[in-house]
């Protein structure tokens, strides 16, 4: 169980669309991360495990998934705030431009 | 925060700069030179550090020109060179290079000398000397403002990128904002990081040069196949190369890029510079080479941040960072800034900014770190 304060995800840039959790979470468990004057609260919409993304914004597809403050990918289908964020609704293009130009398989 | 520039006191050097530390140096110039360059050290094992030119017999510009920097630390009262004599890199011809900004610096050439026993013996009488010189070398105040601080990432794991190098990065800012200099290196980690840091650069010139160096990285890494995001980091939760490599770069803070240093010496100004080792330079292999490349271009120390317990050092004063709480647990000895509530979100990043930061001012002051009581003067 969570105690009153602890935080159970890490926001790591005033733009990010996507916090971190900080341990394993379920389905309908509530999930708290701050960062300096914004504050974000929201419920899981699916399990999600430890050091992984959960969206803390709606992020439409095709739209930047944005974590450090950087796009760290596009989103392959509308993304609703607390869904899961891993490789099947977000993309990264370089790496798929990078992928077909050298060959190299993930 | 306090008012006034900070100060803290260090070891006055013949050129004008204040080391943080306050060692000896010995230098061998090949492998033929390096047992009894070891047997110096033995004998004198306080206050001296050993490092070398781990070639043979010829000659390569790239990592003599590392070793020279590398000797015109800060931290070096003193240095001794010691050479076989048949070498390229002639000792003396390094000891001149060494001591053009005032540098103390001797040399002995074993086959000159007449083979070990005497060398040793004539090195033991000037590394007497040198030690006795150092001990009495002036203290003197050094604005915080005047330091410089590497940045070095090993052993990493899902904590390295979340925690413990954005919270390397708030201090970087910090140090930055308060007039200090900070830089870190791995090109080949930071895979995708080009238009980010391109963004960052001071003017175009700078974005260009942080652009090439980073897709040259690219390049070799995609060429040699030896770049991949794993199984294990997708497991972990990293989705793209872009989020694994803006993990590593968290732990450049946010601050405009000053610069890449292609070149040994103090950077040109103060701020943030991403260091590219020259190439041919690497005279030592895995993450205290890093350190040694940071030495060379004059930081006075840096961080480490690791996840899985990376136990390395380097010859500078190394401050280990941890937010792995079960690895923490494991390898306390080795680590001197626990990151882990951050983990455990019991604290925010930005409430152990401070704390990290007080921390390498004391470091800087003279406190010493695992990595100095431990002895991994790795290099």
């Amino acid at each position: 169980m969570t105690s009153k304060g602890e935080k159970t995800a890490i926001l790591l840039h005033p733009d990010d669309n996507v916090v971190t959790l900080l341990r394993d979470r379920s389905k309908g468990d509530s999930v708290e991360a701050s960062l300096g004057d914004r504050s974000e609260s929201l419920r899981l919409v699916e399990d999600v495990r430890f050091g992984h993304k959960v969206a803390v914004r709606r992020i439409p597809e095709g739209k930047d998934v944005i974590k450090y403050g950087m796009p760290i990918g596009q989103a392959l289908e509308e993304i609703e705030p607390g869904m899961w964020v891993h490789v099947h609704n977000c993309r990264s293009e370089r790496y798929g431009f990078r992928q077909e130009q050298y060959g190299i398989h993930a | 925060m306090t008012t006034g520039v900070r100060q803290i006191l260090g070891y006055r050097r013949p050129d004008g700069r204040i080391g943080i530390r306050n060692h000896v140096a010995i230098v061998y110039t090949t492998n033929c030179a390096e047992v009894v360059a070891r047997s110096l050290h033995r004998r004198f094992p306080v206050g001296t550090q050993l490092f070398g030119y781990p070639e043979g017999c010829s000659y390569q510009d790239a990592p003599a020109a590392k070793i020279v920097a590398m000797a015109q630390h800060s931290s070096y009262a003193g240095v001794l060179v010691v050479g076989l004599g048949c070498e390229g890199a002639d000792a003396s011809d390094l000891a001149e290079r060494i001591g053009a900004f005032g540098q103390t610096v001797e040399a002995v050439t074993i086959q000159f000398e007449g083979g070990d026993l005497k060398t040793i013996e004539k090195g033991s009488r000037i590394l007497a000397d040198l030690l006795q010189h150092a001990s009495v070398v002036p203290r003197e105040p050094m604005p915080v403002s005047d330091l410089i601080v590497g940045s070095e990432c090993g052993g990493s794991d899902a904590t390295s990128g979340l925690v413990s190098n954005p919270l390397v990065g708030l201090v970087a800012d910090r140090l930055i904002d308060e007039g200090g200099t900070y830089m870190h290196a791995e090109p080949h980690e930071l895979m995708g990081c080009g238009g980010v840091l391109a963004a960052r650069a001071v003017d175009d010139a700078v974005a260009q040069d942080v652009r090439a160096a980073i897709e040259e990285a690219e390049r070799e890494s995609f060429e040699s196949g030896v770049f991949h995001i794993g199984f294990g980091n997708i497991e972990g939760g990293l989705t793209t190369i872009e989020e694994k490599s803006y993990g590593c770069l968290a732990k450049s803070g946010s601050r405009p890029l000053q610069g890449v240093l292609r070149a040994y010496g103090p950077p040109p100004g103060r701020g943030y510079y991403l260091q590219i080792a020259p190439p041919g330079s690497t005279t030592y292999f895995g993450d205290s080479e890093d350190i040694s490349q940071f030495a060379a271009c004059g930081a006075h120390l840096a961080f480490f941040t690791t996840g899985c317990g990376a136990t390395t050092g380097g010859l500078l004063p190394v401050i280990k960072v941890m937010a792995n709480p079960h690895r923490m647990e494991l390898i306390r000895d080795n680590v001197d800034f626990d990151a882990t509530p951050i983990t455990r979100g019991e604290r925010t990043l930005e409430e152990m900014r401070d704390e990290l930061y007080e921390e390498m001012i004391a470091v800087a002051a003279g406190k010493l770190t695992r990595s100095e009581i431990l002895r991994h003067f790795e290099a």
